[in-house]
């Protein structure tokens, strides 16, 4: 039989929004202040590591593999190999999902895992006319020739191109994220005060957790650079004041005209990390660490780009079916909210027969995704989406309710961009 | 021929090899027996006709020649031997000048002071890029000026500007400088030496003409500031300027180097050579060039022995923490986390850990901006430091250091804590000033690793660190922490416990007596003023607005609970806490109002307190002349750390004397406060302080060893 994973425990930075307090922080600095606090909560002196597999979507220019970065900044010993995995939106599970593949190869028996991101530092981008010009300029040779080249200069050429905007864009469909949304929108028929009435309770949940303390647990403060004149505490997503009414106000963001998604009932571009401490089961006896829970199994799945939301409901069908288990038999479920629509269709697609059949290869219906059993603190629309770090932060919130509530199995799921799905099956120890 | 210190070989090419390579010595340098065999051996090449080419090369590695022997330079009686023995090495350098072929130094490591001199009289001179290959003339820093013909053929090489700057600054540069302003005539690739040293041959060979200094020509501006009168009076002028500013004239040295290169660059010949070796000579038996060569000596000595022997190799510090993230604590972690050891800072609040960042942070700015560190260097360190509110991580470190309020609870209920948070090997070092290390050790289950390591603010340009070792500490302990703070670039002196320890019970005495000077009626500017020409970097006053009155009024009143009436602290002093609510520099308001860098007397509300006093106590308003002034700020000093040595709290006179030096700024050409004792005579200073006791009391009565070591005709240096 195949060793179990343990996941032995995780720490995250409380989120920022994008641009704000925590834009000083690449994602590479994000990354190693989570790992060495997490070395230091575990007792760990870093020798004990095997690898650092760590999960990032816009991969900083000034930091290539950021993983191997974030190792040698968290202070790892040199001699320990570490790579940056990318699966969009679910990069933080698929670091940890990695981890599992090779521990059960037997190549490593501790890694240390997880996902960051720096929305903030996502370069503007010169257009490629503008290139081409400095291009010419560069290779010019006499001033005629550097002249020549100053000549086809229009200003036009001077507008950048955000990065955050292409990066949340399907090259493929040519859909923006937001766009995808809408589209579920229409095959779900989700209405507008469905969509807001869920993002507020978004809000609820995540304020509530955070009153109660919830969130302290897997974070650590961050005295904030350059200047340490504050410390970052708490995520600065959940807003205590939301109200359906302001989120009525909002226009739609994506589709101006017919749309119902905005900016109120999306998810937030955020900045963050989150580092998790993976082993093999005999590998934590070894060391004397105590698992906060296990990876059961885990499925990723693919379908069309337009209707990437869905994600969730193919990864867990195919979960399912190689497990055998049922959604019943999970007693909470986290599914990232990229927008309150693509939960909604997931809601409706999952407890849905017709869908099942027709897009899932099956005769019966997922099952209910009981809304007192999803994302009970809360999820991306309240306390935002750094896209690299997202999928490792649902499962250490996962493990930790799991524990907080005495009870075993959840799952953890979220929906890729390109089109993709991801599932895993999470038990506690 | 073979010699001892020197080794000759020719090839068939013609190009000989001349090896310096000094048996039984880690480094290369000129004694007299050396040096005449030098000659010999330059003698003998001389009438060598196979050879084309000589190279002047080291056998050691990391060194070429690191100068004269500075155990010869010790000894100098009087004028007329120091101006031999400098007559001599100038004659011998002037001999391999006029060797009838070309002469190659080959620098691949430090050559300095006599050595660099050496390498001056070649033709040519090839320098490696290892870090290890340093140039310089350093003889200022040891009150003397180069007196083997440096002060002639540097100028004359590179220009006065250059020339002057590295003469009278003593600093030394890389090889790449060296190349850059054309002290060197080609770099090497330390890897490469060999490979460079022949192409540079095969050139030679090939063009025996070559020029003799192929990288440079002089541009107009150094044509014009050497060759000119007006460019000259301007470089001399200038050079003065800065040597007023850096010496205030307590250094003669540097001023003497000045004087013999404007009064022999234009004219110099063999008349120049002549009055370098007469200033050398009249130099070398100054007091100021013996103090600073006893320092240099001791210097080298505490780098093998910090006082305990030092034969423990113990296993290096590789993780540590720091408790309490205030200036110190931040300062501690910054020097840490430069020497790229994780430390984990805590404090109560996250509020303070980020403050302690910031401290760390401000270091590596300075750092940046004074182009010692590049940016993401900054990055990458500061990622060394993380902070904790509980001891997370704890089980990791291997010591830890406390650096919380100078207060015996406080730190006793710290040290207990931390103690069973941490593994049990591990050290625990607290940074307190003045508490003994018996009180903080108490109520811990293993005191023996309990050290005392006193840091001092700021930690970035202080080089001292107090290792006070406790009756109980363990050695393996205090070994520990010395390799660490060698680690960290400072200098550990060992000490045992007492209140205060070495460095502040001698120095509150002497800010103590300030403070009494003051309230009797003298004014505090006069007294700083006083003081600073003694040669203090900073008057007392000054210096107690630096530390913080309050910071400092803690340790007095320490150190008078624990010394009793001797160190009764002066009411002046409790009187501007207390009632002048006066801080210090940090909060712009102490016995200075302070402005950014400027300082004026907080002359209205000083006078006014002392006026106070006065009243209170009904003392004698006296004002008190230059001398007195001194006599009482120093002779306490005198007085404590003859009762320190004593008490055996430092073990010899040297270290006692560096300790002041590297933790107070007590002013280096004086050789430290035992030093001054001894060059004013311990009975002149015996009668001083019985005087003062007359006059103002028991705390003036001489230490026992002051008047048995008068008594019996000692003194703390017995060669001097």
């Amino acid at each position: 039989m195949k060793e179990r994973i343990a996941i032995i425990d995780g720490v995250r930075a409380p989120f920022g929004k994008a641009g704000g307090i925590l834009s000083g922080f690449g994602a590479d600095d994000l990354g190693a202040v989570v790992v060495k606090e997490l070395l230091a909560r575990a007792e760990l002196s870093g020798e004990e590591v095997d690898e650092l597999i760590f999960g990032n979507v816009a991969q900083p220019v000034d930091a290539a593999n950021v993983a191997r970065v974030i190792a040698l900044k968290a202070g790892l010993p040199k001699q320990m190999p570490s790579y940056t995995v990318q699966r969009n939106c679910a990069s933080g599970m698929e670091s940890i999902t990695t981890a599992a593949n090779k521990i059960q190869a037997g190549e490593i028996g501790l890694a240390i895992c997880g996902g960051t991101e720096s929305m903030s530092n996502i370069p503007f981008l010169y257009r490629r006319e503008m290139v081409g010009i400095f291009t010419q300029l560069f290779r010019a040779r006499s001033l005629m020739q550097k002249l020549k080249a100053l000549l086809a200069f229009r200003p036009r050429f001077l507008a950048p191109i955000v990065g955050v905007q292409q990066g949340l864009t399907d090259p493929v469909c040519g859909m923006n994220m937001g766009m995808t949304a809408e589209l579920l929108v229409r095959d779900f028929h989700i209405t507008r005060e469905e969509q807001d009435a869920f993002a507020l309770e978004s809000h609820r949940k995540a304020c509530r957790a955070s009153e109660n303390g919830v969130f302290e647990q897997e974070t650590v403060p961050l005295p904030v650079y350059p200047e340490y004149r504050n410390v970052h505490y708490k995520d600065e997503g959940p807003r205590g004041d939301q109200s359906l009414e302001a989120l009525a106000k909002l226009r739609p963001y994506f589709d101006r005209e017919t749309g119902t998604v905005t900016v109120g009932n999306a998810c937030p571009i955020t900045d963050g990390a989150v580092a998790v401490l993976v082993a093999s089961e005999s590998r934590a006896r070894e060391l004397g660490l105590n698992p906060l829970g296990y990876l059961r199994d885990y499925c990723y799945a693919g379908l069309e780009g337009e209707r990437m939301g869905l994600g969730p409901a193919y990864a867990s069908a195919k979960l399912f079916k190689k497990t055998g288990m049922r959604l019943r038999d999970f007693d909470l479920v986290e599914l990232n909210e990229a927008f309150a629509a693509q939960v909604i269709a997931n809601e409706r697609a999952f407890s849905s027969r017709a869908f099942a059949r027709e897009y899932l290869g099956r005769d019966e219906a997922l099952g209910e995704l009981d809304r007192e059993r999803l994302n009970v603190n809360g999820g991306s629309i309240a306390l935002g989406h750094p896209v690299g770090a997202t999928g490792a932060r649902l499962v250490l919130t996962l493990l930790k309710e799991l524990k907080r509530r005495g009870r075993e199995k959840g799952l953890a799921t979220l929906c890729v961009g390109g089109g993709q799905g991801a599932a895993l099956a999470l038990e506690v120890a | 021929m073979e010699t001892e210190a020197f080794k000759m070989n020719v090839d068939g090419q013609g190009v000989a090899r001349l090896v310096f390579d000094l048996p039984e010595e880690k480094v290369n340098k000129f004694s007299y027996p050396v040096m005449k065999e030098f000659l010999d051996t330059l003698d003998a090449v001389s009438k060598q006709a196979d050879i084309k080419v000589l190279l002047l090369m080291s056998g050691k590695p990391g060194i070429f020649i690191a100068g004269a022997d500075i155990g010869e330079l010790a000894k100098i009686k009087d004028e007329g031997e120091g101006e031999s023995k400098a007559r001599f090495g100038q004659a011998v350098f002037s001999r391999l000048e006029n060797l009838p072929f070309p002469t190659v130094a080959v620098i691949d490591g430090a050559g300095v002071g006599g050595g660099l001199e050496c390498a001056l009289a070649c033709q040519y001179r090839l320098v490696s890029d290892s870090p290890k290959c340093k140039l310089g003339l350093p003889e200022v820093t040891l009150g003397i000026i180069p007196g083997w013909g440096g002060t002639q053929r540097l100028p004359r090489l590179l220009g006065l500007p250059q020339a002057l700057d590295l003469i009278l600054s003593g600093r030394s540069i890389d090889g790449k400088k060296a190349v850059r302003i054309g002290l060197a005539d080609r770099l090497m690739a330390h890897e490469f030496v060999e490979d460079a040293v022949q192409d540079f041959v095969k050139e030679l060979l090939l063009n025996s003409s070559m020029d003799r200094r192929t990288t440079r020509k002089g541009s107009v501006r150094d044509r014009f500031l050497s060759g000119t009168p007006l460019g000259r009076w301007l470089v001399y002028r200038k050079a003065r300027q800065n040597l007023e500013r850096r010496t205030k004239g307590k250094y003669p040295a540097p001023e003497a180097a000045l004087e013999v290169v404007r009064e022999t660059f234009v004219r110099g010949g063999a008349a120049g050579f002549a009055r370098e070796a007469k200033v050398f000579a009249k130099l070398c038996s100054t007091h100021v060039s013996k103090n600073l060569v006893q320092l240099f000596y001791t210097n080298e000595s505490l780098k093998k022995d910090a006082g305990i022997g030092d034969t423990l190799h113990p296993e290096p510090i590789r993780s540590a923490a720091v408790l309490g993230a205030g200036v110190m604590g931040g300062g501690i972690a910054w020097l840490l986390s430069s020497q790229d050891i994780p430390v984990r800072m805590k404090d109560i609040k996250w509020e303070a850990i980020a403050a302690g960042y910031a401290e760390a942070n401000s270091y590596y700015q300075q750092m940046v901006k004074r182009r010692k560190m590049r940016p993401h260097e900054l990055n990458v360190k500061m990622h060394r430091i993380s902070g904790t509110v509980d001891y997370t991580g704890f089980r990791k470190v291997d010591l830890v250091i406390e650096a919380v309020v100078e207060d015996l609870e406080v730190k006793r209920s710290v040290l207990r804590d931390v103690e069973k948070r941490i593994p049990v090997n591990a050290v625990i070092a607290t940074n307190t000033s003045s508490l003994s290390l018996v009180d903080l050790g108490e109520g811990l289950v293993h005191p023996e690793r309990l050290v005392g390591m006193h840091f001092f603010n700021p930690v970035n340009r202080m080089p001292l660190v107090e290792v006070i070792a406790g009756p109980k500490t363990a050695q393996e302990a205090i070994a520990k922490v010395i390799d660490l703070t060698r680690r960290l670039g400072k200098t550990p002196i060992v000490v045992n416990n007492c209140s205060g320890f070495l460095v502040n019970r001698i120095l509150i005495p002497y800010l103590n007596e300030s403070a009494y000077m003051l309230q009797e009626g003298t004014s505090m500017e006069r007294i700083d003023k006083v003081l600073e020409d003694f040669g203090l970097p900073m008057g007392p006053f000054a210096l107690a607005d630096e530390v913080g009155i309050d910071v400092g009024l803690k340790v007095a009143l320490i150190l008078e609970k624990a010394y009793g009436k001797r160190m009764r602290v002066a009411d002046i002093m409790k009187a501007v806490y207390e009632e002048g609510h006066l801080l210090g520099k940090k909060d712009g308001k102490g016995f200075y109002l302070h402005k950014g860098k400027e300082r004026t007397p907080n002359d209205k509300t000083i006078s006014e307190l002392a006026k106070a006093v006065q009243e209170r106590l009904h003392t004698d308003h006296h004002d008190l002349d230059t001398d007195e002034i001194v006599d009482r700020a120093l002779l306490c000093m005198v007085n404590e750390a003859a009762r320190c040595l004593e008490e055996d709290i430092v073990h010899t006179p040297e270290y006692l004397d560096m300790a002041m030096i590297m933790g107070t700024g007590f002013p280096p050409f004086r050789g430290g406060p035992l030093r001054y004792a001894d060059e004013r005579g311990l009975s002149d200073v015996c009668r001083a302080l019985e005087a003062l006791q007359k006059k103002f009391g028991e705390r003036y009565e001489p230490s026992g060893l002051l008047l048995e070591m008068e008594r019996s005709g000692r003194r703390f240096y017995e060669t001097a």
